[in-house]
């Protein structure tokens, strides 16, 4: 649909994860997963142990079916000698090799016999299935802490990354591998791991046992298995990539819907649904298509793999014929033979499954680690100190910064000083650089080059923790979280008193509206405050800053949305609030900024004046542009 | 007492019902792909037979060939020479299997006199029939396997379509009651559930009834009470995988739960990993993230314990099935051979041992399958609750395409409401001519953003209504306004797409030079060049990677490219600096002359221009008129207007001064 025209959509959607990294062979990243198992090395060695003992177990089935067999089989057989006119018992007993007192023998204790060996059976299948129980839920136990493990750590991580790792990533694509991922890897540590090491028992228990009853026979069957493990190999390697690209082409058809869900209304205002769904489309049909190709992948290795084993069996079954035939072997022998044969094959068939939950587990295991290995741009020194006490003296110091390395800087020498108690303006043209100044304060980027000082401490000496706790902070763009108002406010400080948060609430000019709501400070914001109104957001957003109690406070353009006389009440309760406190204010409008005790006039990434309202009023031609044209216009229209 | 066990049977019937309602309209997603399906179906059956056909062959190669070549040889070597008795001879030949009576063999006549040679190559040529067999299935397993994908992944494809074409359909409204989160794990969590199960997994159910089936039939046909006897365990397996599954089912219905709010947890923290570090909130909410972490692990290691137990309990029972037939069977023999009046011989328990041991195979398949099944069944009402869930906003069904509009925009006694019986506008009353320009001002919250959010439609009104060009705006399709309308929204959300497609997204057809010239309109154009890749640099999630005032930019340029009949910016510069707001609006003033457009705004030197000014207070619009004439009624406009001034007027400027000079400049001149 809508083909034509439709402009071709290069970049959107279309990066890979972190680092794009390519499909690439690595058991190195499964290895390390696997490494994960051994914490729990309790839990490993009952389930190892319940494993041994219920595969034993299962080696002995045919045993036991055979020997009830057997019961049966020589009680009639007695029966029927004992049964013979008594002139050819003698002579059929030597034939068959039997004594007629011990037939005899036999046959009276034969009932017994055979109720025994059916009660031998049922305390078997008793132990057996209490012990293959075990072996599931232990290593169900096992494979959830392991997920419950890596999950937290990669939240943890997440949750440290720095400021530049979250504008490279989506949040779609980070939520892809801290569920989904993690659950492909979780199947194969819980089962596959598991299940390997019972088919290998089983495998290399039968072969003994098969080598035991019949050497010769056993050679038939020998050349499948490097067969099929040559081709487990090759699929395994082949099919990984495969599952990389496929989670992938996943990430991407969850990036389209989540954005579809945020910018719901953009995609509505635009009338674009149609062309967003041939989009969904073209993303669900490429995964659709790779996971075809690895269906057909697999269409192909899993009736191999019985082919080979089945063939295994005709093999064995048309050489221990003629065995039989040439009277190298018995019946009996060979019928046992090829019960032990299904131990052999079953497994195969079974590491044919492993090896798809490999494949998978192992492109999984690259993405996961990928993030738990990236790279934090801020981080605590290692012989950082807690910052004490402070009075609030923030220093610039010719910082220059850019967002990545060698591309042009979007600070430039700026140099200033905020001593404490004194309220800081930054105004400047959009995209100046205000925004990210105020960034570098509470360290969510680190500067490229120059210093920041906070009470003459380089901000890089001393721990993330304690400088942010000082700042209090509303940034630009107001995210709330999907709790109540009271959550919200109480977000920096959760054990807050109401007192506390109502007090935030009223200087923040919020406290009246959200007393006209039925539910108060129990009403529910929505999903990133989507019921509130844009400046009820803000103000619930600056009472969250204000309830930090901060001896910094940044505002970042926090009253856009803000009516005049609302911000007036506002500015009123700050004036006394930041007492003595230091404080920095992003505004366009020019009002906001008029009584700062410094005003920073920024242009493209320098300072290009600075000084007091009425200083400015004089020396700044930009200022006083603005001042004018937001406050005195109307004269000239007049 | 009586009304729980009714209350139960209803329940049970609901949920009877909506399992096959749901399965129905499964099987109506796979209609389309009724081809690969009948292949499927061709398949199994075929590979079903294979699979009792195979065993039978194997015993056929044993009763047919070896035991009677084999006895025969034993025979001849240890009985040379000598003469045997009638009943001696009839003893071995009914061991050896080789009388019409005593034999298995139906595969061939057995001709006891057939030379070693012979019966090699009978042998061989019933191998060489296994092998083709078992070629046959092996192809027969990849094409059904292959082919239940095929079909599976498209219908899966096709309700991830569905469940997205839908969301489109519902309203705003359905999205502020439910979390976006929820959507999501709908069409992945659930979507996922559902794909484990449709591949294999139906073929692999399908496959084992049919065995199960094909067995018991086997089984009654040889031997009725003996039959009887080897399913003596069959009750038990039910009995215990309903109640494993039941009790399972409840316990994942708590582990989905479970997942939830880690998927919850894990969207808030992501999303608002900014504010999380801002306010040192990252140890609190690792802490509070493991206890949601532990709590689904939890529910899941209880689900999975049931689940655990379901194959090894049904395992035991077969077991036990195959002791009570070797038991039965063996006594019987030796009581005289009859059960309840049946003969029983020595090789029917051997093949009722093999049955009950293959029969105990597809149940054990679908027992193991059974707690999936439910899972997937589950999400599947899940998916099409969503699907079921009604668009409030619809087209009428006789709504005609809107004509190009004019611009004369009418708003009768609106009223609206987000939740039922909190009125959120109360009777607003607007008329705006073609080509003028209405500014609404007021407080926060007095309902501002609500009053344009029912222009194009998000909303309906509850009560009045909205003309334009005096149209009913119900009365016509919603794309064809929607077209026709071009709207700033407060918060300007931006694709992580390049900015060329952010730009041109409204208006998808328009070619490169288009988009430049309302870039450079929007005063976007400069900043766009310096970015690294220009217009083809690609956005960061919601515009990251650009100023706030630069995504303010790129949104107006947006809308300034589809060239709307309706303008409306809601705070649309509201980051933006005062110079470049000024430039914007003197360059929308050209390109918009003549169109009506409606401007939101706190800081008033952007709206002194407006034809109109409205202000909104409470939901109700309290004062109209132009700038000059509502700073000189010195009403709640004035007020509004005169906190600019009050800070400096705190400042202790010399108040008496300053009055006189704002007085002096905002006096109305005439
Ligand atoms: N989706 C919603 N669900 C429920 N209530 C809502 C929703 N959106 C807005 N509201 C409420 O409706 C009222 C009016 O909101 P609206 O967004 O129209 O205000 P506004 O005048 O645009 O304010 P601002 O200047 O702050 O943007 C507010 O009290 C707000 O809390
Ligand atoms: N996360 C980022 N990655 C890369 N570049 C960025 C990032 N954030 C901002 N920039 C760029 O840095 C420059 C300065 O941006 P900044 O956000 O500091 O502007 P600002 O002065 O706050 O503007 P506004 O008034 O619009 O908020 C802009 O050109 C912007 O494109
Ligand atoms: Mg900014
Ligand atoms: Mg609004």
């Amino acid at each position: 649909m809508q083909a034509a025209g439709n402009p071709p959509r290069a970049g959107r959607r279309g990066r890979g994860g972190p680092n794009g990294a390519r499909p690439k062979m690595s058991n190195q990243a499964l290895r390390r997963a696997i490494r994960y198992v051994w914490q729990y090395p309790k839990v490993t060695w009952a389930a190892v142990g319940a494993l041994l003992i219920a595969t034993l177990a299962q080696l002995a089935v045919p045993q036991l079916v055979q020997e009830v067999i057997d019961t049966i089989t020589s009680s009639v057989l007695n029966e029927m000698i004992l049964g013979l006119p008594a002139n050819i018992q003698t002579f059929a007993a030597g034939q068959l090799g039997l004594d007629l007192a011990t037939a005899q023998n036999e046959l009276n204790g034969a009932e017994r016999a055979i109720i025994m060996a059916g009660l031998i059976i049922v305390v078997f299948a008793i132990a057996r299935g209490f012990f293959s129980f075990a072996q599931t839920y232990l290593s169900q136990v096992l494979s959830q802490n392991i997920a419950f493990d890596l999950r937290q750590d990669l939240y943890a991580k997440i949750q440290r990354l720095s400021f530049s790792y979250h504008d490279r990533n989506r949040t779609g694509q980070l939520m892809i591998r801290a569920t989904d991922d993690i659950e492909k890897l979780r199947l194969f540590l819980g089962q596959g791991l598991l299940l390997a090491l019972q088919s290998i028992i089983l495998l290399v228990g039968t072969l003994i046992i098969l080598f035991l009853t019949n050497f010769r026979l056993t050679l038939v069957v020998l050349p499948l298995l490097p067969i099929a493990l040559v081709s487990f190999m090759v699929f395994g390697g082949l099919a990984q990539p495969l599952f990389g690209e496929a989670q992938r082409r996943l990430s991407r058809v969850n990036t389209i819907l989540q954005e579809n869900l945020a910018g719901l209304k953009v995609v509505q205002a635009s009338v674009a649904e149609k062309r967003e769904q041939a989009h969904f489309k073209k993303a669900i049909d490429s995964e659709l298509e790779q996971r075809i190709k690895i269906t057909r992948m697999f269409a192909i290795l899993f009736p191999f793999i019985f082919l080979v084993a089945n063939l295994g069996q005709a093999a064995v079954m048309y050489f221990g014929g003629r065995q039989i035939m040439n009277e190298t072997l018995t019946l009996g022998e060979w019928q046992k033979f090829s019960l032990y044969l299904v131990y052999l094959f079953m497994p195969l068939g079974q590491l044919g499954f492993i090896i798809s939950l490999m494949a998978q587990a192992a492109a999984s295991a690259d993405r996961i680690f990928e993030i738990l290995d990236a790279k934090n741009d801020v981080e605590n020194k290692p012989d950082a100190v807690e910052l004490g006490e402070i009075t609030g003296r923030i220093a610039f110091e010719n910082v220059t910064f850019r967002y990545f390395e060698g591309s042009e800087p979007v600070l430039q020498d700026i140099t200033f000083t905020a001593e404490p108690g004194q309220t800081i303006a930054l105004l400047g043209g959009t995209g100046s650089g205000k925004t990210t100044i105020i960034n570098l304060i509470p360290r969510f980027y680190d500067v490229s080059a120059g210093r920041i000082t906070i009470d003459g401490h380089d901000l890089r000496d001393v721990t993330l923790e304690s400088l942010r706790q000082r700042i209090g902070i509303v940034l630009q763009e107001t995210n709330l979280f999907g709790g109540s108002i009271r959550d919200n406010i109480a977000f920096g400080r959760p054990d807050a008193t109401e007192a506390e948060i109502i007090a935030a609430a009223q200087a923040a000019a919020a406290h009246d509206f959200i007393m006209e709501f039925p539910e108060g400070y129990d009403t529910p914001v929505g999903e990133r405050g989507s019921t509130l109104s844009g400046g009820q957001k803000q103000r619930v957003a600056i009472a969250r800053a204000l309830l930090m109690d901060p001896h910094i406070l940044i505002l970042d353009d926090s009253t856009s949305s803000v009516d005049l006389s609302t911000e007036y009440q506002i500015q009123k309760a700050l004036d006394k609030l930041m007492h003595g406190r230091t404080s920095f204010v992003i505004a366009q409008r020019i009002s906001t900024v008029l009584n700062a005790d410094q005003i920073l006039v920024l242009d493209k990434g320098r300072i290009v004046a600075r000084g007091v309202h009425e200083e400015l009023m004089e020396d700044s031609p930009i200022y006083a542009e603005i001042y004018h044209s937001q406050l005195s216009e109307d004269v000239e229209l007049a | 007492m009586i009304d729980r066990q009714a209350q139960l049977l209803g329940m049970e019937a609901q949920k009877a019902q909506s399992i096959s309602g749901t399965l129905k309209r499964f099987g109506a997603h796979f209609r389309p792909y009724w081809l690969p399906l009948l292949i499927v179906a061709a398949a199994i059956i075929f590979s079903t037979w294979m699979q009792v056909r195979i065993p039978y062959l194997i015993g056929q190669a044993i009763d047919c060939y070896l035991t009677p070549y084999a006895s025969r040889v034993a025979l001849t070597g240890n009985t040379a020479g000598v003469t045997l008795p009638p009943a001696a001879a009839e003893f071995f030949s009914q061991m050896a299997g080789d009388t019409a009576a005593g034999s298995n063999c139906t595969y061939t006549t057995i001709d006891p006199t057939a030379s070693y040679q012979e019966t090699l190559t009978g042998f061989t040529q019933l191998m060489l029939v296994m092998v083709f067999l078992y070629v046959g299935s092996s192809v027969l397993t990849g094409i059904t396997f292959y082919a239940m994908s095929w079909a599976g992944f498209r219908v899966l494809r096709d309700l991830r379509d569905d469940v997205f074409r839908h969301i489109h359909r519902l309203s705003l409204g359905y999205f502020s009651k439910h979390e976006a989160g929820d959507v999501m794990s709908r069409l992945t969590n659930d979507m996922d559930t559902i794909q484990q199960m449709i591949g294999f997994g139906v073929v692999q159910v399908v496959q084992g009834v049919l065995l199960i089936v094909w067995i018991v039939y086997v089984m009654f046909r040889d031997n009725v009470p003996f039959a009887l006897i080897s399913l003596v365990t069959l009750p038990l397996m039910v009995i215990f995988t309903k109640w494993f599954s039941d009790q399972a089912r409840k316990a994942f219905r708590q582990a989905r739960k479970e997942i939830g709010s880690v998927n919850a947890d894990l969207q808030e923290g992501i999303s608002g990993v900014r504010e999380v570090q801002a306010f040192s909130r990252e140890a609190e909410n690792i802490e509070q993230f493991r206890a949601n972490n532990a709590a689904n692990r939890d529910a899941n290691i209880k689900a999975q314990a049931y689940t655990s137990a379901l194959a090894p309990t049904l395992e035991a029972l077969s077991y036990v099935s195959l002791a009570i037939v070797a038991c039965v069977g063996g006594i019987a023999i030796l009581r005289g051979g009859s059960l309840m009046g049946s003969a029983v011989s020595l090789g029917l328990i051997f093949s009722f041992i093999q049955y009950t041991q293959r029969f105990n195979m597809p149940v054990q398949q679908i027992a193991l399958l059974w707690t999936n099944i439910q899972s997937a069944i589950a999400g599947g009402e899940r998916i099409f609750g969503l699907l079921d869930e009604v668009p409030e906003l619809t087209d009428k069904p006789d709504a005609a395409a809107m004509p190009p509009i004019e611009g004369d925009v009418r708003f009768e006694g609106v009223w609206a409401e987000y939740n039922p019986g909190e009125p959120v506008l109360k009777g607003v009353d607007i008329h705006a001519r073609p080509g003028e320009t209405i500014a609404i001002v007021g407080p926060t919250g007095a309902g501002k953003t609500t009053i344009i959010n029912l222009l194009p439609r998000f909303w309906d009104v509850t009560d009045g209504r909205i003309l334009i060009d005096g149209r009913d705006i119900r009365d016509v399709t919603r794309d064809s306004l929607r077209q026709q309308i071009g709207i700033v929204l407060q918060d300007a959300f931006l694709f992580s797409d390049t900015v060329l497609n952010n730009i041109r997204y409204a208006k998808p057809d328009a070619t490169d030079e288009e988009v430049i010239a309302a870039a450079k309109l929007a005063r976007a154009h400069d900043f766009i060049e310096r970015l690294g890749e220009g217009y083809q640099t690609v956005l960061g999630e919601r515009g990251g990677g650009l100023s706030q005032g630069q995504r303010q930019l790129i949104a107006i340029a947006r809308v300034a490219l589809s060239d709307p009949r309706i303008l409306i910016l809601d705070e649309a510069t509201s980051s933006v600096d005062t110079r470049t707001e000024r430039e914007i609006q003197k360059a929308f003033a050209v390109l918009l002359h003549g169109r009506t457009s409606f401007v939101i705004a706190h800081r008033l030197s952007t709206i002194r221009n407006a034809h109109q000014v409205l202000v909104v207070n409470h939901g109700e619009i309290i004062e109209r008129g132009t700038h000059r004439e509502l700073l000189a009624a010195r009403g709640f406009y004035y007020d509004l207007y005169m906190s600019q001034f009050r800070r400096q007027l705190d400042a202790g400027e010399s108040d008496e001064e300053l009055a006189e000079e704002v007085d002096a400049f905002f006096a109305p001149a005439d």
